[in-house]
């Protein structure tokens, strides 16, 4: 398979701002083509992940960069919309097609509990079954129960990720708190608390891809993407909403244990390679199982890890540098491509006080809603 | 056709017995016969292997709480408990059929205990404009 580089990335913060998503989104699209030192008109094909905004957003958004006939299509898998949406642009390149291509990530989200109804059936609304945390914490409260996960190991990752946010201008929340302060939160769904969990939001994050040809003409073959994979859950492998049952006889292995896998053989890789992990943590417990389903510890393990301190910078496996979405926020469409742009600051060594030393491939993982999965990892 | 009563059931498919009497009505199960797996609620496909011979089958009533969150905060849209509204209990119900079952939970929010045993409550939820009253279920303890 030919290689493909990320030649420039740029972000929009990520937050509540009085601005129309087109603006949010073009302004992150902007930065990325500036950064890549790339023309808007060069861009051969363009790919928009979102899942809450109206049909053709991603031609609305880009067309503000100036006129252009090239295909601009907008992509949805939930959670991993992000990881989606570079995977195609990779196909795209791979298959030859297309040099050069910009992948944009946008939402503008209501505040509070995301809109059941783009999610739930309505039987399940009214019974109330349709919020997310209560899915995410049906999931902690069993892995305490089989393996002695506390409390406290919980609130550890959220306090970690929270500290880290203060460094990174475009996280939504830059306050550090204390362990007493979390624990203290109201309680969302036992056994997660406000203080653990992610906030939908508005933001924007791009990326500008090439060709091996292409990144070479350029001389921009800085950063290259050693793997993308999106799969969704096997059959009942993932309780995650909107599922209103489980079978407790199958075993398959779960969405991030999959995709994870398929990554790590595309990049001739395994967990111990990796420099710095970004992942999904819309809730505090989602990064503990992360965790174990990487392959960071064996199963059951994580709550040793976190209390280890591995996963800080600093540790054997760094992990949410950037505050994570627990302090940036989750806008749904642009959380992947927020990840990436992370891993593009760690790797060129530009990420000043969350600077992971000498990272030279970095991991980014989302996971989300019918057990949709991605992951990228990039290679300097 | 089963006597409905002039009810029907949350969802399609969900429930199995006479709506007219409760305590006849149990969950609805689909049994794979290519795979052997059960679902919940009536399938025409397996969702585990795609198979299209399945059995339907009355789940068993009795199960036990698997895992459970309560839920602190009303749940966002149409949500149909009470007003105003009181933290619950939510949970995944083990049944002996080899399936979990998501469901509210009627008990003491702190009496909640992963392993407890839970009987299935079917209910009437409410009455529609045309009068005909909807039935749901939730499991409160055996």
């Amino acid at each position: 398979m030919s290689d493909v580089y990320i030649l420039g990335a740029g972000i929009h913060p990520f937050g509540r701002f009085d601005k129309s998503y087109e603006a949010i989104g073009s302004e992150a699209a902007g930065d990325a083509l500036r950064d890549a030192g790339v023309a808007w008109r060069d861009i051969q094909a363009a790919y928009l992940s979102r899942m809450y905004l109206p049909a053709t957003s991603g031609a609305r958004i880009l067309r503000r960069l100036g006129g252009t006939d090239i295909p601009i299509v907008d992509i949805e898998a939930a959670c991993a919309s992000g990881g989606a949406a570079l995977r195609q642009a990779v196909l795209a390149i791979r298959s030859g097609e297309v040099d050069l291509a910009l992948v944009c990530g946008v939402e503008k989200m209501p505040r509070g509990f995301m809109d059941p109804s783009m999610i739930y059936a309505p039987w399940q609304i009214e019974l109330g079954m349709s919020m997310n945390p209560s899915y995410w914490s049906m999931r902690a409260m069993r892995h305490m129960h089989e393996f002695g996960t506390t409390e406290l190991q919980i609130a550890k990752v959220a306090y970690k990720n929270h500290r880290n946010s203060v460094h990174n201008p475009n996280a939504m929340y830059r306050k550090p708190f204390s362990i007493e302060e979390i624990l203290a939160s109201p309680m969302v769904c036992d056994p997660i608390r406000l203080l653990e969990i992610c906030a939908p939001n508005d933001g924007a994050a791009a990326v500008v891809v090439a060709s091996e040809k292409k990144a070479r003409e350029l001389g921009a073959r800085e950063i290259r993407i050693a793997a993308v994979s999106h799969t969704i859950a096997r059959y009942s492998a993932d309780f995650r909403c909107p599922a209103d049952s489980m079978s407790a006889t199958a075993n398959n292995p779960g969405p991030t244990e999959v995709t994870a896998h398929q990554a790590f053989a595309q990049a001739g890789m395994s967990p111990t390679d990796i420099d710095c992990f970004e992942v999904q943590d819309t809730d505090a417990f989602c990064e503990v199982e992360i965790y174990e389903e990487l392959g960071l510890c064996p199963l059951g393990e994580a709550g040793r890890l976190i209390d280890e301190g591995a996963t800080e910078i600093g540790g054997r496996f760094p992990v949410n540098m950037s505050g994570g979405l627990i302090s940036k926020g989750e806008p749904v469409g642009a959380s992947h491509l927020g990840q990436v742009v992370e891993l593009v600051s760690q790797l060129r060594g530009q990420s000043g006080p969350r600077q992971v030393e000498g990272a030279r491939v970095g991991l980014a993982h989302v996971l989300g809603a019918g057990g949709n999965c991605a992951v990228t990892i990039l290679q300097a | 056709m089963a006597n409905d009563g002039g009810r029907r059931s949350i969802r399609e498919g969900l429930l199995i017995g006479p709506l007219d009497d409760l305590a006849q009505v149990h969950l609805c199960g689909s049994v794979c016969k290519t795979c052997g797996e059960t679902s919940l609620g009536v399938s025409e496909i397996c969702p585990n292997c795609g198979g299209v011979d399945l059995a339907r089958k009355a789940l068993a009533d009795e199960g036990t709480l698997w895992t459970y969150t309560v839920v602190r905060h009303k749940p966002p849209g149409n949500y149909h408990g009470p007003d105003p509204f009181k933290p619950f209990g939510l949970g995944l119900v083990e049944l002996p059929d080899g399936l979990r079952v998501m469901a509210p939970i009627e008990a003491d929010i702190d009496s909640l205990a992963i392993g407890m045993p839970l009987r299935i409550r079917p209910y009437v939820l409410r009455t529609e404009d045309a009068g005909r009253e909807v039935v749901a279920f939730a499991y409160r303890a055996a």
